[in-house]
């Protein structure tokens, strides 16, 4: 994990962005439990306080539960919830580049065209 | 945030010729570092004192641990031995040598742990000599001595008076791991005190900030929550003036101007040409002094 203290991203945030990218890519399982809070504060170098922020942040997103006396837990993901929920920002953002391209009056050829060269990069 | 509190204090009150404390209510949190920052002479010491018991001529309760009031700490060893304290003034006498300085400390507590007083001791670098004087040690190893002796017995709650003051970036940097190691070995159970000035160093070790002026409490909260009551505000001039009735404190140059003010006060800024920005916990605390401080405002006013 990576701590930048000078991103503008607070640093609780950082660390949750971390968390969740893990546990998003299967990388932490259900039923995982997060490191402790004091130690991870430690190992960072950062106050217990940050380190609880981001841990909270996650249990409202509802990715880890808190467990009385054990610590954060990672919650079962549903799979097919989280495809469906990135298939549909594909489409909107898809719907507002065609919207946005129909009044700079682009063809769709070059629309595709254009999609293809910036997958490319 | 709710909390339990490690200690607890009811309208805690001394009184001196030309100052008095006063605290209606104290509640440090359990299970965190707690920052008690304040100018010279605001009190701090004073309080610290009174909570390690070194001063018991005030007036007001306390409690400890959340069953224990100050008589408990004056008579029950075991409440005495779960506190511990490093002051700002000599600790040791200071013709003791080191070896005696190690001894005493064997001696009054009973948990005081000599194998880990000599890995601190090498850990915080101080050139340990059993024979030579406390007193002929430079001010930074004279600290890191005391650190070391805290540090050293199986405590509950600390209380150190301006820790960092006197150490180097280097050893301030040691002094945050260990407090962070500190509070890690009994997870939630053990809780920290310290007083600095130093507060850009010490706030990766931050939880909870006590500001104290003029023997007062004037803001308190943990750390993240008071970084999102306050917030930086800067411009370049134009809506100086509009701007300077909301803000705490104001810095002012001929290219534009800076200062802090609450969050909820952000509405009044709208449509205003302003960069808004998360404080420091340095930042914040500048701003509520400047506010607070008695010097400030007989300059102002």
């Amino acid at each position: 994990m990576i701590i930048s203290q000078t991103s503008g991203v607070p640093i609780y945030q950082q660390i949750a962005d971390s968390f969740r990218a893990d546990i998003l890519e299967g990388k932490m399982k259900e039923g995982e439990y997060l490191p402790s809070i004091r130690g991870l504060a430690r190992d960072l170098k950062i106050s217990v306080i940050t380190t609880m922020k981001a841990y909270e942040l996650l249990a409202q997103e509802g990715l880890v539960t808190a467990v009385q006396g054990k610590g954060y837990v990672v919650n079962p993901q549903d799979g097919n919830m989280l495809v469906e929920q990135h298939m549909r920002k594909v489409e909107e953002g898809l719907l507002q580049a065609i919207g946005s391209a129909k009044i700079a009056g682009l063809t769709e050829d070059e629309l595709v065209n254009m999609l293809r060269m910036l997958m490319k990069l | 945030m709710e909390f339990n509190s490690v200690i607890h204090g009811e309208n805690l009150v001394k009184k001196y010729k030309k100052f008095e404390l006063n605290i209606p209510t104290l509640d440090i949190p359990e299970g965190f570092a707690t920052a008690l920052i304040g100018e010279n002479g605001a009190g701090k010491s004073t309080l610290m004192d009174i909570l390690a018991g070194i001063r018991l001529d005030f007036k007001g309760h306390l409690q400890f641990f959340g069953e224990f009031d100050e008589k408990d700490r004056e008579k029950n060893p075991e409440v005495k031995m779960r506190i511990g304290y490093e002051g700002t003034g000599m600790y040791y006498m200071p013709t003791w040598t080191m070896q005696q300085g190690k001894d005493v400390q064997a001696l009054l507590f009973d948990t005081f742990d000599g194998k880990r007083y000599d890995a601190l001791c090498e850990e915080l670098a101080i050139p340990v000599d059993p024979k030579k004087k406390i007193n002929t040690l430079s001010d930074g190893n004279q600290m890191k001595l005391k650190l070391a002796g805290v540090f050293s017995r199986e405590t509950d709650f600390l209380i150190l008076d301006e820790p960092a003051s006197p150490l180097d970036p280097l050893m301030r940097d040691k002094l945050c791991d260990m407090m962070r190691k500190y509070l890690l070995e009994k997870e939630g159970k053990r809780s920290i005190l310290f007083s600095t000035h130093n507060i850009a160093d010490m706030e990766a070790v931050t939880d909870y900030a006590i500001i104290v002026e003029n023997g007062k409490i004037v803001e308190q909260g943990f750390v993240e929550e008071l970084k999102e009551k306050y917030i930086v505000v800067k411009g370049e001039g134009e809506d100086r003036e509009k701007v300077k009735e909301i803000l705490y404190t104001m810095n002012e140059n001929p290219y534009g101007f800076e200062g802090i003010c609450l969050a909820e006060q952000l509405d009044a800024l709208a449509g205003m040409k302003v960069l808004t920005e998360t404080p420091s916990l340095s930042q914040i605390c500048v701003a509520v002094m400047k506010k607070n401080s008695k010097l400030f405002q007989q300059k102002e006013g």
